[in-house]
């Protein structure tokens, strides 16, 4: 019966080609449309870390200025987003978590010695290794760098597939040697693709740049006079008397994310009273003057929190479907048209004995395959509007602009959700007709 | 002379049709009046003046590879081979890269010891050459003299004794209009600053912050791990100039990585995302009016067909061609009228949410009626082909059976 149908249906939008045509490019346009903005606000709302969800926490302490709370445009929970050097140092003495990381972000020259690559800047992430297992990254050869490596400055580096590919042509290069800054680094291990988007673990720059390419040890800092190439914000300068580098490292300025796993409630538990006891003890030393406060924040919470997904995109989104729904009123209006004057039809078949409930879904099916239309090219028109929108970046933001074919299916689902709806009131009109009426007529 | 009534008790018998319209142009007038807002909204602000010959000015990043290099004696030999090149008006040492999106900001005082008078700025570390390099517009007293000018390491603290502002960080600060040869405070440090000069406008480094065009402007020079020169051309040479630096300044000295980009580029760059809401809105709103304006053709031939007979019997019976196509455009306005009575009243309540949920801005009545209008136009103009061809039909129509 259905095939029927879809027959009829074919042959009755061929039967009104400007009309069909119109109302296909209604759906088309709406869904494209509308697809184009989700797409983005989806892949915008991934959560890479959604499988650990419940055993990752982003660690936030309000070591801020006594008389003027944290605030970086109106954003956040009023804490710094990240730590102050001397404060990760001290959470990092802790065995209370299964895993912790404290990391920024960096650059390093890349040289080699008798290579025909140019000297170039890779973007470096300094980290404890935890971050390794932490954010399951997967290795593609060697290991993480050792243990001591995260206190002591120990010159190691694990590098990304595609600058191992760049630099040793993609073999295994375990134990060569790259020059960082001009000093030799041995290759600790390679890890394999992986590119997160957006970036939860460091929001501070893009939220959708690329995760970066070299790894190197957190004990390096005085060596090198490390300083963070994401984003540093202090609130006093500091009058220590210590001058330099050390004084950078114990002033007050902000620059270090700090993540923890913890696997239970007890465990979670223990780190809060570890937290709040660390506050306290940096109060009777003059530190920390705000009152008590601290923040535990799961990936998922944390996306939210940092905005990723700006008011903006949820402006477009809100748009994007309002402009979906003007499609679907234009194609109701259309559709009661067409409808309306295949009256007569319908009232032949139901002179001949077809039930309300057959017309009404024969008519259903007509417009569903209008949806299923519409949702073909619309898939053609939201790729088309998606590549408009990589253009408008200049790629920035070109990992996150794509479909998948999830984002395809539901494309498809869209539109013929879109056709239904838009059918339901013409479908059940017609069924109403009195058949009699046209067979006087006729 | 309208004959309204017919019309109204025609258009009560195709009353779920009328309605069907009317709610198109309804929701159609909610977003396209607020869409419009939005986007005069982000062209205003991508359109602020940035006070700096943006198009002629190249920016350059480099970062040496060996740890002890001797970044002043660099910086002196790179700026001089630069400024001798032909095709380059000037150039100058920078921390940072305008309208780029990284900066540095800071709190400034009236009094020392940070307690009165806290005013944000974004701040530069530049040389004298920074105001005819950038092409700013020197407004009240001088330039950094070549002697005020200090190179220090990565880890001192140095506070300078000449700062040079913009035109509205002044005013932020001395509202009375006073600025020059007043004196400012960085931070803590208790060091007094003398603004010595005024320049009109530069935008700073985020073009979008609620502060931007706050800056303030220190003659030093920081020795880092890594700088940056910018690099003003002759109009029309910055093409051919950035290649030739490539190559000049690796050529100078190999040992480091270098990496040139546009300062227009940059503009371009932190501007992204007012413009991909300026172009998806725009092309939604292109896109609705133009639909909403098909269904309208597509109804009203509809209608017209439907009611072939009826304009055959009124030809008939002594009705023009006018009356006839008369007609259709007024059942048209009442339709598009009623549509577009509901729709300010939807466009009201939605930025009402735009403006409380979403921080977007507010939508003036003038803007709405301008949008009322034009799609009234759009409706009419849509209505006007099928309504003329209406009244082609032949008063012969009204004696044929179908």
């Amino acid at each position: 019966m259905i095939g029927y149908y879809i027959s009829l249906a074919m042959r009755s939008l061929r039967g009104t080609p400007i009309l069909s045509a119109l109302m296909i490019a209604a759906i088309a346009v709406g869904v494209g449309a509308s697809m184009t903005v989700l797409t983005l606000n989806y892949m915008m709302s991934q959560n890479a870390l959604a499988h650990k969800d419940d055993v990752l926490y982003a660690v936030q302490l309000d070591s801020w200025d006594p008389n003027d709370a944290y605030n970086r445009g109106g954003r956040g929970n009023e804490m710094p987003w990240q730590l102050t050097y001397r404060d990760a140092e001290a959470l990092l003495r802790s065995d209370i978590p299964t895993r912790q990381v404290a990391m920024h972000r960096f650059g390093f020259t890349v040289t080699m010695e008798d290579s025909e690559v140019r000297p170039f800047v890779a973007e470096t992430r300094v980290t404890t290794r935890d971050f390794f297992p932490m954010f399951d990254v997967p290795m593609l050869y060697g290991n993480i760098w050792n243990k001591d490596a995260d206190t002591a400055p120990v010159q190691t580096v694990v590098l990304s597939k595609a600058i191992n590919e760049k630099l040793f042509g993609g073999e295994n290069s375990v134990g060569k040697t790259v020059e960082l800054n001009g000093e030799p680094f041995t290759v600790a291990g390679v890890i394999d693709y992986w590119n997160p988007s957006p970036k939860v673990y460091d929001l501070n720059n893009s939220p959708f740049s690329d995760s970066e390419e070299i790894y190197i040890p957190f004990g390096l800092h005085r060596k090198f006079e490390i300083y963070s190439w994401g984003n540093t914000n202090g609130w006093n300068s500091p009058d220590s008397g210590i001058q330099g580098y050390e004084g950078h490292l114990l002033s007050e300025s902000v620059w270090i994310q700090f993540w923890v796993e913890l696997d239970n409630d007890t465990q979670k538990q223990e780190y809060e009273n570890l937290l709040s006891g660390y506050i306290r003890q940096q109060k009777e030393q003059g530190r920390f003057q705000r009152p008590l406060k601290f923040a535990l924040t799961h990936p998922s919470e944390w996306l939210v929190l940092n905005e990723v997904l700006r008011d903006d995109n949820r402006v477009l989104g809100w748009a994007s479907l309002a402009f979906l729904l003007v499609c679907v009123v234009n194609a109701v209006a259309l559709l009661l048209a067409k409808f309306l004057r295949k009256a007569p039809e319908a009232g032949v078949r139901r002179a001949l004995g077809a039930s309300r409930n057959a017309i009404f879904i024969q008519h259903l099916i007509e417009s569903s395959c209008i949806g299923v239309l519409g949702g073909l090219i619309g898939i053609g028109f939201a790729l088309l509007g998606l590549s408009g929108i990589r253009m408008l970046s200049m790629g920035q933001i070109d990992q996150i602009a794509s479909m998948d074919w999830l984002m395809m299916l539901a494309a498809v689902g869209l539109a013929i959700l879109a056709s239904l709806l838009a059918g339901l009131y013409p479908a059940w009109r017609i069924s109403r007709t009195n058949p009699s009426i046209y067979l006087k007529t006729q | 002379m309208f004959e309204l009534k017919p019309m109204l008790s025609a258009l009560w018998r195709n009353k779920v049709s009328a309605l069907l319209i009317a709610l198109q142009l309804a929701l159609t007038l909610a977003i396209v009046s607020n869409a419009t807002a939005i986007v005069q909204d982000r062209l205003t602000s991508m359109a602020r003046p940035t006070g700096m010959d943006v198009d002629n000015i190249i920016a350059i990043t480099f970062m040496p590879v060996p740890k002890d290099y001797d970044m002043a004696g660099a910086v002196r030999a790179d700026l001089d081979m630069m400024r001798s090149m032909p095709g380059v008006v000037d150039a100058s040492v920078t921390n940072q890269i305008p309208v780029s999106g990284s900066g540095s900001a800071s709190s400034f005082y009236l009094e020392p010891n940070a307690q009165i008078g806290d005013i944000d700025g974004n701040y530069y570390q530049t040389d004298p050459h920074f105001i005819n390099t950038l092409g700013l517009n020197l407004i009240a007293g001088r330039n950094f003299r070549d002697d005020e000018m200090h190179v220090i390491g990565s880890n001192e603290s140095f506070i300078g004794s000449v700062i040079i502002v913009t035109q509205q960080f002044a005013d932020a600060a001395f509202p009375e209009g006073d600025a020059l040869g007043k004196f400012l405070y960085h931070g803590s440090k208790d060091n007094p600053m003398e603004i010595i000069g005024i320049v009109e406008r530069h935008l700073g480094a985020w073009p979008s912050w609620s502060l931007a065009g706050n800056v303030v402007f220190h003659p030093l020079l920081v020795e880092g791990n890594h700088k940056r020169y910018l690099v003003r051309t002759e109009p029309g040479q910055r093409d051919a100039i950035f290649k030739q630096l490539e190559d000049k300044l690796a050529e100078r000295d190999p040992q480091r990585v270098i990496h040139l980009e546009t300062l227009a580029e940059n503009l371009t760059s932190t501007q992204v995302s007012d413009n991909i809401m300026v172009k998806v809105l725009s092309a939604v709103m292109t896109l609705l009016t133009f639909i909403v304006a098909l269904g309208i053709v597509g109804l009203t031939i509809f209608w017209i067909n439907q009611r072939a007979k009826q304009i055959g019997v009124r030809r008939a019976l002594g009705a023009t061609r006018a009356n006839i196509s008369r007609y259709f455009l007024v059942e048209n306005s009442i339709i598009a009228g009623t549509g577009l009575v509901l729709g300010t009243a939807g466009a009201l309540i939605i930025n009402q949410l735009m403006v409380s949920e979403f921080s977007q801005p507010a939508l003036p009545l003038s803007m709405l009626a301008v949008c009322a209008i034009l799609l009234l136009t759009v409706s009419l103009a849509a209505a006007l082909m099928p309504a003329m061809r209406a009244a082609n039909i032949s008063p012969a129509m009204a004696t044929r059976s179908v």
